[in-house]
């Protein structure tokens, strides 16, 4: 299953939901396959903060869909936001782990998901969210997403994907902090509210 | 910790407009984990480690709440990893108040760690703090740091030391 195919056919079902994402090659496939998802779209480079931040926006737009788009790599860094999700059951969160098994950004080396024994859905049963399944084929894939889409408590998909990038993709120019603003605004906008407002004085 | 010191840090934390406390609970500040817990106005959220906390908290950030990290400081050093990468990378602040574990005056041995750290680390990371020993300064020093990180996009810190926590 490739993990392009998987982001067009969940942008297919995206239109007012929040994303937050994580580093690598996903950023760039994910800027291509959900091209009206931009602005509203975090992109983030760092391991362990997908989805604690997507929760947080979680925890501040209760009527808001949120949508974290984790990895392998980066979700075996925290771990502890699982046991987080399992004990607070956010309503509005959908929680996307691209598992490629391996640390695609700097070559491919292999994480602890390559060795078979360790099954991040499992874990995150284990951690109390019940809902949180592995998806190898993109029809499964897509039924996830439509039913995470449209849950009640927190729900993940680990999505089997084979390594490699998207060949031919635009590479997004932005940074994080120009993408930072982009997002905020575009909440601002969406939402009717002021995060980052004028100073007190010109 | 007394309870008028508590009922400060709470008076300071709803001046400043926050309705989300992510915690990693310490000794030091034991009094006030209930009280946060009880309070109608603020939801807290219990954390596995600290760096979760501050990377909830930025999430929070960017919903147009304001939220913030209360820990031992400690948790500062579990921190430096999300903190450099969401006010460095991004821009994403994070407003923290700690316990000052280790200052003089410390008697466990456990504990000089986190005295011996914690103005360094802040200080690598560029973060502007207050350390508060007096009371009726807690309001205002919470206070503050709002309005510098609100300005700034950066992080800030208030150390809550001396008889504040002993």
């Amino acid at each position: 299953m490739k993990r392009y195919d998987c982001m067009k056919a969940l942008a297919a079902r995206l239109s007012d939901e929040l994303v937050i994402l994580s580093l690598g090659g996903s950023v760039d496939e994910w800027y291509n396959a959900a091209p009206h998802m931009r602005a509203a779209s975090l992109f983030q480079q760092q391991l362990g903060c997908v989805t604690p931040e997507a929760f947080g926006l979680a925890v501040g737009l209760p009527h808001r869909r949120i949508v974290s788009l984790d990895t392998d790599g980066g979700l075996l860094f925290n771990l502890g936001i699982l046991a987080t999700l399992g004990n607070e059951q956010p309503k509005n969160l959908f929680v996307v782990v691209w598992d490629n098994e391996s640390y695609q950004s700097i070559g491919g080396p292999p994480t602890h998901t390559a060795s078979g024994r360790v099954d991040l859905a499992a874990i995150a049963r284990g951690a109390g969210v019940e809902k949180a399944f592995t998806a190898t084929t993109l029809d499964d894939f897509d039924a996830h997403c439509a039913a995470g889409l449209a849950a009640e408590e927190p729900y993940i998909v680990v999505a089997k994907v084979s390594g490699g990038v998207q060949p031919g993709i635009k590479r997004k120019h932005s940074d994080g902090r120009e993408d930072k603003y982009i997002f905020v605004r575009h909440v601002e906008e969406t939402e009717g509210i002021v995060i980052m407002g004028p100073s007190e004085h010109n | 910790m007394k309870a008028s010191a508590v009922e400060r840090v709470i008076a300071g934390l709803k001046r400043a407009g926050v309705s989300v406390v992510c915690y990693l609970p310490d000794s030091l500040f034991k009094e006030l984990y209930p009280a946060l817990d009880a309070d109608p106005d603020i939801r807290t959220i219990r954390v596995t480690n600290e760096g979760e906390g501050a990377a909830i908290c930025g999430g929070v950030f960017l919903s147009g709440k304001r939220a913030a990290l209360v820990m031992e400081n400690s948790g500062l050093r579990a921190s430096v990893e999300p903190l450099a990468r969401m006010g460095l990378g991004a821009g994403i602040p994070v407003v923290m108040l700690m316990s000052y574990r280790g200052e003089l005056g410390e008697n466990n041995w456990w504990a000089i760690p986190h005295g011996i750290t914690m103005e360094p680390v802040l200080d690598a990371l560029r973060v502007p703090y207050r350390v508060v020993r007096q009371e009726e300064e807690i309001e205002r020093a919470i206070v503050d740091a709002y309005a510098w990180s609100y300005s700034s996009y950066y992080h800030s810190a208030v150390a809550l030391g001396g008889s504040i926590v002993r």
